[in-house]
């Protein structure tokens, strides 16, 4: 039965598939921006940060309440949200996640468990049980939705180039930082040796807390423009994307940020043709299957390299 | 040695302890509640309702509850049923039927509460079902539409017809009045919109309307965009969507994003103010939804009863759930009227109620059961216009 849905699905042609990757490269672009957080942190402290899915949930509700219930502009609403959550990633590493610098990697794994509950239901308190949804009619023209025709009868619409063209613009930028500014190097050599950098005069403290700082903001921008895209905002949604994001971020390799990007597309795209070409039932399912393949094949992620044991 | 045996029997005095304690709270839930007391003072009479209050179905316990209270407040302004005032006792269960089991077995060993309102969603109505059975417990349910649901229990009824008419209704329809030639079908992995997809499939077959496609997702899916672009490539000329308002208007509006430009249909489920909130004026507009009742063809009580819910609840519009919970607390009040206020008494009274005389008469017209629990009540049809939904022109019946 799954086979006959994948042979009628083919026999749709070229211009649906290309369609189909549209719809998973957004989605993929989408895991990528949290993806990246994941794995910055990781590369440097060597800690999963369970609670940024929630980053990515509250950068969604804070950017409704800003633009639904106080009315601001929209690019102000944006902003806010995005300064918010940066200021809450750093407010997390620093009451979470920096006493325990020094301790068991597990007890650390453990507050970052804690902190993502506690987020979530701070969320549920403050927001309510019931989802949200920004009121499509009064928002800036280009995130309304005129349809661009690209090939044959496949068709995208503005929302959807637009989300692209952001996240690719985002990736690049974060990558231009990471290799060209100085503190991004110095974020490089804390992930290569945390006491050598710091010996090199790098303060350590600081990259860790810019870190938590771009890693947010990235995550709070993926919350926004899922929040616009699906148009629907609930507590539990961070948690959903956190598992996503973190699959990808492991598929591309743990600590590299190229990786995460890649992993991100990767899992959108695998996810999005699952439910376009077998069944939705099947999506997350199918998207996890690549994922296990990939590791079972290479077990450091794609672009991820061996790790080796320093004598 | 010794510590060894020592700790041996203290894991086997807990583990005898614990079956006990078990036992006997088994025990307790089995007993059948006891005959009333001849007291005068008897106090509240208490009825439940259980049904989601948070989460993504919430809109629906909201409506429904304030259908309810208003029933239950005009009743104690006149008087109460025979002295007795009546008494809400609100259940969530997030339309969930692990957590709809865990508020019947609340209501069922609740022995002050003499009926239930509930639930909502059909699958979590089938998951009580059992409790309320186990505890000799009636319930009326203003708007479980699954075939299953009143057949599996005689303590079960309900107010509002079945999925079976319901979909083979709406397949008629779309051929018929519509004129559609080919559509597809959306719908979620539940017990609802399962019966309902088949009806409606059935439906279709029967008079030749084509069905195209059929996606089914699960609770909780936000992104529809492939499913979406599958059909916009398959263009049917309608598709009926089989599920909750909370899907269905993110399919509305992502569809609309997409470019897919279909007439939508829809059932009982969709017929709810907040699916236009989450699709956008925009993209919901001219969808075409089946209900069991609509108030401008009621008309005098049920326009009424309108007026006086959107003067009490700050303007909000009731829905056909709304009349369906006030006419469900009207019919076990009459039960308690004419029978007692016990819930075998109740039930017994509510089987009665099987002609059309002997049934009772509310908003929503006349509700009388078969011997299932069933009623049998006509659909109406009803389209999104101007941000609301309206009597559609043509109706079928």
């Amino acid at each position: 039965m799954v086979f006959d849905q994948l042979i009628s699905n083919f026999k749709l042609g070229i211009d649906y598939a290309l369609e189909q990757l549209i719809n998973g490269i957004n989605i993929g672009g989408i895991y990528a921006l949290i993806a990246v957080g994941y794995t910055m942190v990781y590369g440097i402290i060597e800690l999963i940060n369970f609670a940024h899915g929630e980053i990515y949930m509250l950068g969604a509700y804070l950017a409704f309440t800003f633009y639904v219930m106080l009315k601001l502009p929209f690019p102000v609403a944006v902003l806010l949200s995005i300064f918010s959550c940066m200021l809450l990633g750093i407010f997390l590493e620093f009451i979470a996640y920096r006493p325990l610098r020094n301790a068991p990697r597990l007890a650390a794994l453990i507050t970052a468990i804690g902190a993502s509950l506690f987020l979530q239901n701070l969320a549920l308190i403050i927001w309510g049980g019931i989802p949200k949804s920004f009121p499509e009619l009064t928002l800036p023209d280009y995130f309304q939705s005129p349809i661009i025709t690209i090939y044959g009868s496949a068709s995208i619409s503005l929302l959807q180039y637009n989300i692209f063209f952001i996240t690719v613009f985002l990736m690049l930028g974060l990558h231009l930082l990471i290799t060209r500014t100085k503190i991004g190097t110095a974020m490089r050599a804390c992930a290569q040796d945390k006491t050598t950098a710091s010996l090199m005069g790098i303060n350590v403290n600081r990259v860790i807390t810019f870190t938590f700082a771009v890693g947010s903001s990235l995550g709070a921008v993926a919350g926004i423009l899922a929040g616009l895209y699906y148009n629907i905002i609930k507590h539990t949604i961070g948690y959903v994307a956190g598992v996503k994001a973190f699959a990808a971020a492991v598929l591309g390799g743990i600590g590299n940020v190229p990786g995460a990007m890649l992993g991100g597309f990767v899992l959108g795209i695998a996810e999005t043709f699952g439910a376009g070409y077998i069944s939705s039932p099947y999506r997350d399912g199918i998207a996890y299957a690549v994922m296990i393949l990939v590791i079972v094949f290479r077990p450091s992620g794609i672009l991820g390299r061996k790790q080796s044991v320093k004598v | 040695m010794k510590k060894l045996l020592s700790f041996r029997f203290l894991i086997l005095i807990s583990i005898l302890a614990i079956s006990a304690a078990l036992f006997a709270a088994g025990c307790e839930k089995k007993m059948e509640p006891g005959p009333e007391e001849v007291t005068e003072d008897l106090g509240p009479i208490k009825i439940g309702f259980a049904g989601p209050m948070s989460g993504d179905a919430a809109a629906y316990g909201e409506i429904i509850r304030n259908g309810i209270m208003m029933k239950i407040e005009e009743i104690n302004e006149a008087g109460g049923i025979n002295g007795r005032m009546m008494e809400l006792v609100v259940g969530d269960e997030l339309c969930d039927p692990k957590e709809a089991a865990t508020i019947a077995q609340k209501f069922a060993s609740d022995e002050e509460i003499l009926a239930v309102v509930g639930h909502v969603c059909s699958s979590a109505t089938l998951a009580a079902l059992p409790y309320y059975k186990d505890a000799g417990l009636p319930a009326v349910s203003p708007t479980a539409t699954n075939v299953d649901v009143c057949k599996k229990s005689e303590w079960m009824f309900r107010d509002v017809y079945r999925d079976d008419f319901q979909g083979e209704f709406m397949a008629k329809y779309a051929k018929e009045v519509l004129g559609l030639t080919t559509v597809g079908i959306f719908h979620e992995n539940n017990d609802y919109a399962i019966g309902l997809m088949e009806a409606f499939k059935k439906g279709a077959e029967e008079i030749g309307l084509e069905v195209v496609g059929v996606e089914s997702y699960v609770k909780d899916t936000v992104d529809f965009t492939p499913q979406l672009t599958k059909f916009k490539h398959l263009a049917p000329d309608g598709i009926f969507i089989a599920g909750y308002y909370q899907q269905g208007g993110l399919i509305l509006n992502q569809a609309k994003k997409l470019g897919l430009i279909t007439q939508f249909m829809g059932a009982d489920g969709l017929n709810n103010p907040k699916l236009i909130e989450i699709a956008g004026e925009d993209a919901s507009s001219g969808f075409i939804a089946s209900s069991p009742f609509v108030y401008e063809a009621a008309g005098g009580e049920a326009l009424k009863f309108k007026k006086n819910f959107e003067k009490k609840y700050n303007g909000m519009t009731p829905d056909w759930m709304a009349a369906n919970g006030y006419d469900a607390v009207g019919i076990i009040a009459k039960a308690i009227e004419e029978c007692g206020a016990d819930r075998a008494k109740i039930r017994d009274c509510l089987a009665g109620m099987n002609t059309a005389d002997k049934g009772y008469k509310g908003i929503t017209g006349v509700t009388f059961f078969d011997e299932n629990g069933d009623c049998l009540k006509p659909a109406y049809v009803t389209i999104i216009k101007g941000g609301e939904f309206v009597a559609a022109e043509k109706q079928m019946f």
